[in-house]
């Protein structure tokens, strides 16, 4: 190969390329979720639960797949791949490499959100669906608007590093009211928010995972029809203005959809960390940088990288599960100082 | 002269021992304590409770002082206690005593058998031995009776829930295989059916509780009015094949006795006996 | 007619702020290079990105060949008007190749993906920049003058009349400096490219420029061919520098060299 060659980087052409993306993140996400079901800590027999002839109020082993394991599998699909393309585009966004969904404060408007319900003991439910997760998606509106709003009340010249750092002070504000309410509570309940925190996937019913299909719907739809857009928006705001951006709009439709994205992922599954983070990561090392195929393979990628880890968590600990947000530290973690290794040298 | 000397230092000493036996300005920060003192007829040597403390009501009446993890030493030391009733685990506060000298009865917290030795330690400590035996030995008695009276029916595999999210069945987090209310429950009859994992708590998944399928399930509520909601338990209905839901053998019981580990456990015992065994008459 | 005018246009950064840029009238003819100078604070840049359409007046206007800029989509002016930054800096791995092909992106409708065409463009943009061989290498590890004409290939890519450069040379040393000259005169000549070049290099604004915009503190002091323009007096005015200024015999060009700070 001749030496001004970047072996690492991809060839040019784009069409081959996002065939290839698509095809083979979709491969392995359809693969995660269709073999991750049958596999869990019980033995059960795939022939009992697919019998029809067996009232499933009998069926021990339809329950178990169907009740017990489906709505999981699906939760984790959702939340990993929303989280994935949130973490892509606040990359994008921010022009940073290490920003996550957590960066500009969404994430911690959730967790604010279930604080409170928690620690007011707001013992209500809707549909099925506990007043924690509502809450929780109403906290990240909270802190969506608040950082829409700064992203609008920022004159021409302000730079987004400008934005940047005010989320990070509102992340750590609103983490300081989380903490501040911990203290106060009951010790119960400071337990239960503490273990909100760590994530959980088992929904056990369809009820919240249907709640989250609108506003995901929405995201996504924001995110991918600007795919194109980040890739200019990464050189700079004036790089990608002088290029035809409308920049203005194009940040706040970003900001938008990637904090609904979070918003609806947190809310079904706690803010699970690392997800967003490591996999648009590792999509780049395959597929190059261009945000077309960084974001469908984030998003794909995201959902068989949680379905992969909810699996570790419910099979390799043995009957009582960690939360699945260690699992994800444990191998977001290592893989996260590696990278950081391999950019150094 | 030198018997009538020897009599009198002999009785002097025997004085000074009965006294420092006694501790009159007791604090107990921790629910079962305070609970034991005051069924030993000793609640009148009470300075001060803990922030949990709830029974017996007379307690409303005293000054709290903190809990485990926020213990107001400055207030503790301030009612000049001759005896501080602490968690095993609170070292800060051990040694802010021993600074300041003042005793204290390190409590931790274990299984059903641990609780009246407590109460004899705590009553030698106090300085009212023989209320306290007397209490131990009545409840071991009414334990004791419990055990034989279910002795000679079958076991059904009981799931003990003492928390999960309202209005559904997430984080369901059951008894495990150590602890007072695992002991309760084998004591009451039933075959805890996560005997084999050697936590006290253990958070459920839908997968495990399929997996384990047990014959009765039942949820202790306490405190406030955790969803008195009777519609609450419909949550179960969600998994159909356990045996506890087919049959309808889920129960709900309120009160604050099933998780003090003091002297109202006999009583809380019985009660889960008699959702388990209704078939023997109470 | 002038490709580019500008008809007493000023910007304030802030409402009812200091004037950046205070009532400049100037216009560039189609295929000239004209200088942007002065002191640091004189409003080169903003007037940069007033002429851009990055930033809108706060009074009079811009306008390309005889239409405002703000009556123009974003994407129409992005067809006309291409800008080179002073420093481009990629936060992620893009190769030398694909941020030429961002230059692409104002021919292209909303989801279309770039054809053979639009490779060939920016190919030969890369071409005409002599950084060929850095197609596949990543924009991030090239050197300061390499990233430079990747960059002015960017700008070609975009096919435009108009090329807006902002320091071009500022931070690059001088083997690159002479090169990013000889490059843009070059693309001048052949492609008959119209240039905006803003710099406090004197010197090399009397090598590319054949017209000279001088501004102190926002306003528009001299305007001209670059002889009348870069003159001892002018300098002296605008710098508070003494300097002298002559034909190079061997440059065949003018020359700037400072003597003393005036009094």
């Amino acid at each position: 190969m001749p030496a001004h060659v970047d072996a690492a980087l991809p060839p040019p052409t784009i069409r081959p390329r996002l065939a290839a993306t698509i095809a083979g993140f979709g491969v392995l996400a359809a693969a995660c979720c269709l073999l991750a079901p049958l596999v869990g800590s019980t033995s059960i027999s795939l022939g009992r639960a697919f019998d029809r002839t067996i009232p499933f109020a009998d069926n021990v082993d339809a329950q178990v797949f169907f009740v017990a394991r489906l709505p999981r599998v699906v939760a984790a699909a959702l939340v990993g791949s929303s989280m994935a393309l949130a973490g892509a585009v606040f990359q994008a966004l921010l022009r940073n490499p290490l920003a996550s969904p957590d960066t500009l404060g969404v994430s911690a408007g959730a967790t604010l959100g279930a604080m409170i319900v928690i620690a007011f003991h707001v013992d209500a439910s809707v549909f099925g669906i506990s007043a924690v997760p509502v809450a929780a998606f109403a906290g990240s509106a909270g802190a969506l608007a608040i950082v829409y709003a700064m992203s609008v009340a920022r004159r021409h010249g302000t730079s987004t590093t400008v934005l940047l750092l005010a989320g990070v002070a509102l992340s750590a504000l609103l983490g300081a009211a989380v903490r501040f309410i911990q203290i106060l509570a009951d010790f119960t309940d400071t337990f239960r928010s503490v273990r909100w925190m760590m994530g959980a996937l088992d929904v056990g019913s369809y009820n919240q995972v249907v709640a989250s299909l609108v506003p995901l719907a929405v995201a996504f739809t924001a995110i991918f029809s600007m795919t194109r857009v980040l890739d200019l928006i990464s050189l700079g705001s004036d790089a990608a203005a002088s290029r035809g951006v409308d920049v203005r709009r194009a940040e706040r439709i970003g900001l938008v959809g990637a904090s609904l994205a979070t918003g609806a992922a947190v809310s079904l599954g706690g803010p699970i960390p690392f997800v967003g983070i490591i996999v648009p990561h590792i999509v780049r090392l395959v597929v190059g940088a261009d945000h077309r195929l960084v974001l469908p393979g984030s998003a794909l990628f995201g959902a068989s990288f949680l379905i992969l880890c909810d699996l570790v968590t419910r099979t390799a600990f043995g009957p009582v599960e960690p939360p699945v947000g260690t699992v994800t530290a444990m191998i977001g973690g290592p893989f996260f100082l590696w990278l950081l290794f391999r950019r150094a040298l | 002269m030198a018997r009538r000397t020897w009599l009198a230092a002999a009785l002097l000493m025997a004085a000074g021992v009965a006294a420092s036996a006694q501790a009159r300005r007791v604090i107990s920060i921790i629910p079962a304590t305070t609970e034991m003192l005051f069924a030993m007829g000793a609640g009148d040597r009470l300075v001060a409770v803990g922030s949990y403390d709830k029974f017996p009501s007379e307690v409303d009446r005293l000054p709290r002082v903190g809990a485990l993890l926020d213990p107001d030493v400055e207030r503790i030391l301030r009612l000049k206690p001759d005896l501080v009733i602490l968690y095993g685990t609170q070292d800060e506060l051990r040694a802010q005593l021993d600074r300041a000298n003042v005793p204290y009865y390190s409590y931790t917290h274990r299984g059903l058998a641990d609780i009246t030795q407590t109460m004899r330690a705590l009553g030698e400590r106090v300085g009212i031995a023989r209320e306290a035996n007397a209490l131990a030995a009545r409840v071991e008695a009414d334990l004791g009776a419990i055990r034989a009276r279910v002795a000679g029916s079958a076991r059904p595999k009981t799931l003990l829930v003492f928390g999960r999210e309202p209005g559904t069945l997430r984080n369901v987090d059951a008894s495990g295989g150590q602890g007072f209310l695992h002991d309760m429950l084998e004591t009451a009859g039933g075959a805890d059916v996560l005997a084999d994992i050697h936590q006290q708590s253990v958070t459920m998944s839908t997968e495990l509780i399929l997996a384990r399928a047990p014959e009765v399930i039942i949820e202790l509520r306490y405190g406030r009015s955790d969803a008195e909601d009777p519609r609450d338990a419909r949550a179960w209905d969600a998994l159909p094949s356990v045996p506890a839901v087919r049959n309808k053998r889920v129960y709900i019981l309120h009160g604050e006795e099933f998780v003090v580990p003091g002297p109202r456990v006999a009583g809380a015992t019985e009660r889960l006996a008699r959702v388990l065994h209704p078939e023997l008459r109470w | 007619m002038a490709l580019i005018t500008t008809e007493s246009v000023s910007f304030a950064y802030r409402e009812r702020g200091p004037l950046a840029v205070a009532g400049v009238s100037l216009d560039v003819g189609r295929g000239r290079i004209l200088g942007l100078l002065g002191p640091n604070g004189s409003g080169k840049t903003t007037l940069l990105k007033l002429l851009s359409g990055t930033l809108e007046p706060s009074a009079g206007r811009v306008a390309f060949d005889g239409t405002p800029l703000t009556r123009m989509a974003r994407r129409d002016i992005a067809r006309r008007i291409a800008v080179v930054p002073q420093e481009t800096h990629a936060a992620f791995d893009f190769s030398a190749l694909e941020i030429v092909m961002m230059g692409r992106f104002p021919h292209l409708r909303a989801f279309e993906l770039e054809g053979e065409a639009d490779f060939a463009i920016a190919r030969n943009a890369l071409a005409a920049t002599g950084t060929a061989p850095y197609e596949r290498r990543r924009f991030s590890t090239l050197s300061g003058g390499e990233k430079q004409r990747v960059v002015i290939a960017s700008a070609l890519a975009q096919a435009t009349d108009v090329l807006l450069l902002d320091e071009p040379t500022a931070s690059l040393d001088l083997g690159y400096q002479l090169e990013i000259a000889t490059l843009l005169l070059r693309l001048n000549q052949d492609r008959g490219v119209t240039m905006i070049v803003s710099t406090h290099d004197l010197n090399l604004a009397a090598t590319l420029c054949t017209e000279l915009a001088l501004l102190q503190e926002g306003q528009l002091v001299a305007h001209g061919a670059t002889h009348d323009v870069l003159t001892p007096d002018h300098i002296r005015q605008v710098y508070g520098v003494i300097a002298e200024v002559a034909v190079h015999p061997r440059a065949g060009h003018l020359t700037v060299v400072p003597v003393a700070r005036a009094r």
